[in-house]
């Protein structure tokens, strides 16, 4: 960690691709330019390690995915029979993907509605005084806290007798309201941070408060703003517990719950090929989801140069 | 906190999170001054702070209200789904019964263990993987997207990923430990769940932190090294102060998590050797006995854990926390 | 990988074909042209105990011809019978239901609402709909463990004493037994299983019969450095519950009377632990046996390491398919008995169909229960989902035994002598406290014994919680 807080500011800044308003270039260039060469073997170093350590597992999932029934049990690392049929089987069933399409639409929606409605209660928490503010923050938490196996068996009623059983609503509205704390927390601790000038300064040339939030806040807020939907949708992507006790059918069933329903060559047989080979390709819209968002947080960590 | 910053020159206003900022916000802001006789600025930001958090109030009254009233209310009940004509008012009793369980006991050991060695851990890798993906000169991009990838990946199926690499004959990771099977023992159960944990969340931690990082103004480093800060002055005196509430958010949100573990253990343990959280308990006397004013009760008291721990959380990080005295009226 | 839910629409027929058919069915079973309720009185079924003794051939035909003739009223087209089932992989309960709904010639036809692969997952499942009294259930598929605990909680209906004979005749008495509760058929068997001894015919020149052999052999083929271990389930789940109760039952005993009120234990358990600490400190035990269930051990059997396994009969298919050059190497016996000169009695698995309490069609939810399990459709699951049917005579059945079953004659000796799990409405707290207690194998001691009766008239209670 020492090591990298004395990388320096500048020099990195100067040297990634980002361009940084300017902002730091001017000496920075000089100093880190001598050390360089090692720095980025260095960096390539960590990077290795990182990225070994990440990937390993699911290599070992995707090794998995690729093994014959014959050799899934082998031990080894790489397959010694390769085969597409674990693929095959889950895409010639509607099962997996009408799932893929339910996953993918229902936390897309869950992300962006909880993106949205959290961010409007982070910045009232955040800013604006008003009674009942530190109740919400409780209220939030409380939530959060509570365990949610004893909490779907009432839902499942509850859903039944106002008709949104086995709805992509029915997920969605759940998924909202989980997701809601950790999004107005994380949210409200990145508002806090922007600097109260830039409101006022809105203030003074007319902005009510509503459009300092809109135009002001929330596209500085972009990191936090970007960070929350990605720990969102994964929130949504990878819920269980609802998943298999709010939905009946095809059409709302996601992905970790159609799992469940993946059948092995008998009753006692664990499906892992499948299993294997599902998870694998699941982990795909995250990636995109991830490099899309990316540029994102790149774009917000540049245009951060108001707050200097 | 505000005396150890260096000072940063007029072009930080407000170091947050390291006191009150110099200058010209503080009379201006409204909010300071006495309740009586609301401003119409004071009363039109009271109305737009309900209208902004009435829609997150209204979901969350509406759709957990119900269900944790109805949770507290069973547990109050003698409520077993199999002797339906048994049913009836036992006040504390589950509690009782639940708090005279050495199961419960055990259960919150091993819950407690797991989440005090994930949680440090996972902070402790997951601050050096934002530094890293916060100064990284090369492979930012890659680095940021491949780490979320163990954080992306469905628990129970990395789980079952798990129980394979470690179980003799299926797995390439069994053999680290001779001919032992780790899976068959508590602590290395534990060891295993515990990695399993941390190698899955760790980049939740990460990612919340990276964005705290982002926040921390490259002017203020530039100016403590200029007053001969080292590196870990650097990060300890500039970075982890601004840093604080996210990493308030960061731990409080992963020990709420860490607390109520569930899936990783089922899969890999099934709870077998005293590996068994309080969740896995609560799982098995709810839907596995259908036992709901006892498996209610469980929630119950797993939620006061949980929510102790927040409340110690909280009042620790003080002023960094959302809801906070300071932030709204600075 | 068959699709979500298989609706299976029967073709449309004219009217007065189903009234025909109704009318010959019912000349058959001696009962007219009297026609089921349908309605959702539970207590329907019940109420018109039956008259006349009926053959199992005739019994299908009434009731699907019973229900023909309920259909005939003012409903439009044929009644929807959902039945909650788990996806069989090969399919042939989707077929199963398809061929009934067209057999019934309009009188109903069988939707299946699938369940999750797993027995907990289906009990959470069903339990927590019929905890909200869903009328959408018709027909519930049941794991054979799970009678007891829905008739008390009052969410299946007991056949009427004609059914049951109709149900009863021809069909395995251990079969039987799972569907039963207090004295009444609640759950009419669909398929049933049993473990046998599999082992190496390369290793073992005669196959062990009793326990203490079956460790002898291992240990002395693991002194001549040859493949050696003994597979069987050891992690702390339900099959580890069967494995004990196998071992009680081989020795004598049982672990609840068989009223489900009291616990017995006692002498046979003493001896199942001790069989159970002797294969731990034997050697011959998977060094991962408390965390193995069957399909681990299966695994660990295909890669040859052992020379003995108790598992149930997948194991056959899943060898010829994975193991080829293993799979003629494989012999079969019986369980190894505990006490000498007598057979052990392993326990007994399976699936029954019961009707559910909310069914707004709950006669022909009987009807298609009595075609889903007919001898066509047993054979179909047998041969291409090798589940063992629980019909008797099939065990004799040349389609059977050549569709995969050259095993049969052992399988049913095995069913004869087969045990039953505790049957009681706790059965689920009773099983956790066993294989909590008990385990791990290796630590597994006849001290044990005493803290496991306590924690048994607990769960028998509902009292206190549950590992």
């Amino acid at each position: 960690m020492t090591t990298v807080a004395a990388g320096g500011a500048t020099s990195d800044r100067a040297t990634s691709d980002r361009a940084a308003g300017g902002r730091g270039r001017g000496g920075g260039r000089g100093r880190g330019g001598g050390r360089r060469g090692s720095a980025v073997s260095g960096w390539v170093a960590v990077n290795t390690v990182i990225v070994v350590v990440s990937l390993v597992p699911l290599a070992w999932l995707v090794s998995l995915s690729f093994k014959t029934p014959a050799s899934v049990g082998d031990g080894h690392f790489v397959p010694r029979h390769w085969t597409w049929e674990n693929y095959r089987g889950i895409f010639d069933a509607s099962l997996f993907t009408r799932a893929l399409v339910n996953s993918i639409g229902i936390a897309l929606i869950s992300t962006v509605l909880a993106v949205a409605v959290g961010a409007m209660a982070a910045y009232a928490v955040a800013r604006l005084v008003f009674p009942g503010r530190r109740l919400l923050v409780g209220l939030a938490l409380l939530i959060a806290m509570f365990p949610q196996i004893s909490l779907v068996s009432p839902l499942f009623n509850l859903w039944r007798q106002i008709g949104i059983f086995d709805t992509w609503i029915g997920l969605i509205v759940p998924y909202l309201t989980f997701s809601l704390p950790l999004a107005i927390y994380t949210l409200s601790a990145f508002f806090r941070e922007i600097p109260r000038d830039l409101e006022r300064a809105a203030a003074v040339d007319g902005a009510t408060p509503w459009q300092a939030f809109t135009r002001v806040i929330v596209p500085l807020a972009a990191p936090g703003m970007v960070t929350t939907a990605i720990l969102v949708f994964i929130f949504c992507w990878n819920d269980f517990l609802f998943a298999i006790s709010l939905t009946s059918t095809e059409s709302s069933r996601t992905v970790p719950a159609a799992i469940a329903f993946f059948t092995g060559a008998s009753q006692f047989a664990q499906p892992i090929g499948s299993i294997a080979a599902a998870a694998v390709v699941i982990t795909i819209p995250i990636i995109v989801f991830v490099l899309v968002f990316q540029r994102r947080i790149v774009a917000g960590l540049t245009s951060g140069a108001v707050k200097g | 906190m505000a005396g150890r910053v260096p000072s940063a020159g007029p072009g930080v206003p407000s170091a947050p999170g390291a006191g009150p900022a110099p200058g010209v916000g503080r009379v201006a802001v409204p909010g300071r001054g006495p309740r009586v006789g609301l401003t119409a600025q004071q009363r039109a930001q009271r109305r737009l702070g309900w209208l902004l958090c009435a829609p997150a109030v209204v979901v969350i009254v509406a759709v957990a209200g119900y269900p944790i009233g109805y949770a507290v209310y069973l547990s109050l009940r003698r409520y077993d789904l199999r002797f339906p004509a048994q049913s009836s008012f036992v006040g504390l009793g589950n509690y009782a019964t639940v708090l005279g369980s050495s199961l419960w006991w055990k259960a919150l050991a091993v819950t407690v263990v797991i989440t005090v060695v994930s949680v440090v851990v996972e902070f402790v890798l997951g601050m050096a993987l934002a530094l890293v993906m916060h100064r990284a000169v090369v492979g930012r991009g890659l680095v940021r997207t491949v780490i979320l990838i163990p954080y992306g990946i469905v628990t129970v199926v990395a789980a079952f990923g798990w129980q394979y690499a470690w179980t003799p004959g299926t797995g390439y990771l069994s053999g680290l430990f001779g001919d032992a099977a780790p899976l068959t023992s508590q602590t290395w159960g534990v060891a295993v769940i515990v990695a399993a944990e941390v190698w899955k969340t760790t980049p939740f931690m990460a990612l919340l932190l990276l964005a705290g990082l982002a926040l921390v103004p490259d002017e203020l480093l530039r100016a403590a090294r200029v007053d001969g800060a080292g590196p870990w002055a650097r990060f300890t005196r500039v970075m982890v102060p601004l840093m604080k509430p996210a990493i308030l958010v960061a731990l409080l949100f992963r020990v709420l998590d860490a607390f109520r573990i569930f899936d990783n253990i089922y899969v890999l343990t099934g709870g077998s050797y005293d590996t068994r959280s309080v969740s896995i308990l609560g799982y098995d006397n709810l839907f596995t006995a259908l036992n709901l004013g006892v498996g209610s009760s469980l929630s119950v008291l797993i939620f006061l854990v949980v929510a102790l721990v927040a409340f110690v959380f909280v009042k620790g990080f003080g002023t960094a926390a959302p809801g906070g005295e300071r932030e709204a009226g600075r | 990988m068959v699709t979500g839910t298989v609706v299976v629409v029967a073709g449309p027929r004219p009217r007065w074909r189903v009234r025909r058919s109704g009318g010959v069915a019912g000349l058959l079973s001696g009962r007219g042209g009297r026609c089921l309720s349908g309605g959702r009185s539970a207590g329907g079924g019940r109420r018109r105990a039956g008259r006349g003794r009926v053959g199992l051939v005739a019994a299908v035909c009434a009731v699907v011809g019973l229900v023909g003739c309920a259909s005939s009223g003012p409903a439009r087209g044929p009644v929807t019978v959902r039945w909650y089932v788990y996806d069989e992989s090969s399919g042939s309960f989707a077929k199963a239901a398809a061929d009934c709904s067209a057999a019934s010639r309009g009188a109903y036809r069988i939707a299946i609402s699938v369940l999750p692969n797993d027995a907990d997952g289906q009990r959470a499942q069903l339990v927590r709909r019929l905890a909200a009294e869903d009328s959408s259930m018709d027909v519930l598929a049941l794991d054979v463990t799970w009678t007891a605990e829905f008739a008390e909680a009052g969410w299946i209906v007991p056949f009427d004493a004609a059914s049951a004979r109709a149900i009863t005749a021809g069909t395995l008495p251990v079969a039987v037994r799972t569907g039963s509760w207090r004295g009444r058929l609640y759950a009419a068997p669909l398929n049933t299983n049993v473990q046998l001894l599999w082992y190496r015919k390369d290793l073992v020149a005669r196959p062990p019969v009793t326990w203490a052999q079956m460790l002898a052999q291992a240990r002395a083929l693991a002194a001549a450095g040859k493949p050696h271990l003994v597979e069987v389930q050891g992690a702390q789940y339900e099959g580890y519950t069967v494995l004990f109760n196998s071992l009680v039952a081989s020795a004598g005993g049982s672990i609840l009377s068989a009223d489900g009120s009291r616990v017995e234990l006692g002498e046979p358990a003493r001896r199942a632990v001790e069989a159970i600490a002797a294969l731990a400190h034997s050697g011959a035990a998977d060094p991962s046996w408390s965390n193995q269930r069957e399909d681990d051990n299966r695994l660990a059997f295909e890669t040859g390491s052992a020379a003995f396994q108790l598992n149930y009969p997948f194991i056959y298919p899943s060898a010829r398919a994975n193991a080829p050059d293993l799979v003629d190497r494989i012999g079969w016996a019986q369980w190894p008995s505990l006490v000498a000169g007598r057979p052990s009695h392993t326990t007994v698995g399976g699936y029954n169909l019961a009707v559910s309490s909310y069914s707004r069609h709950p006669g022909q939810a009987r009807a298609a229960i009595g075609c889903l399990r007919s001898r066509a459709n047993q054979i179909r699951t047998a041969v291409d989902g090798g589940l063992a049917p629980t019909l008797e005579a099939l065990y004799s059945d040349r389609a059977f035994i050549e569709g995969g079953y050259p095993f049969a004659a052992a399988i049913y000796a095995a069913l004869r002598h087969a045990s039953v799990r505790p049957q009681t409405p706790a059965y689920q707290s009773v099983s956790l406290q066993i294989a909590d207690r008990l385990s791990p194998p290796g630590s597994a001691s006849v001290s044990a014994l005493g803290g496991l009766r306590g924690a048994i008239e607990d769960a028998l209670d509902s009292k206190g919680l549950v590992p």
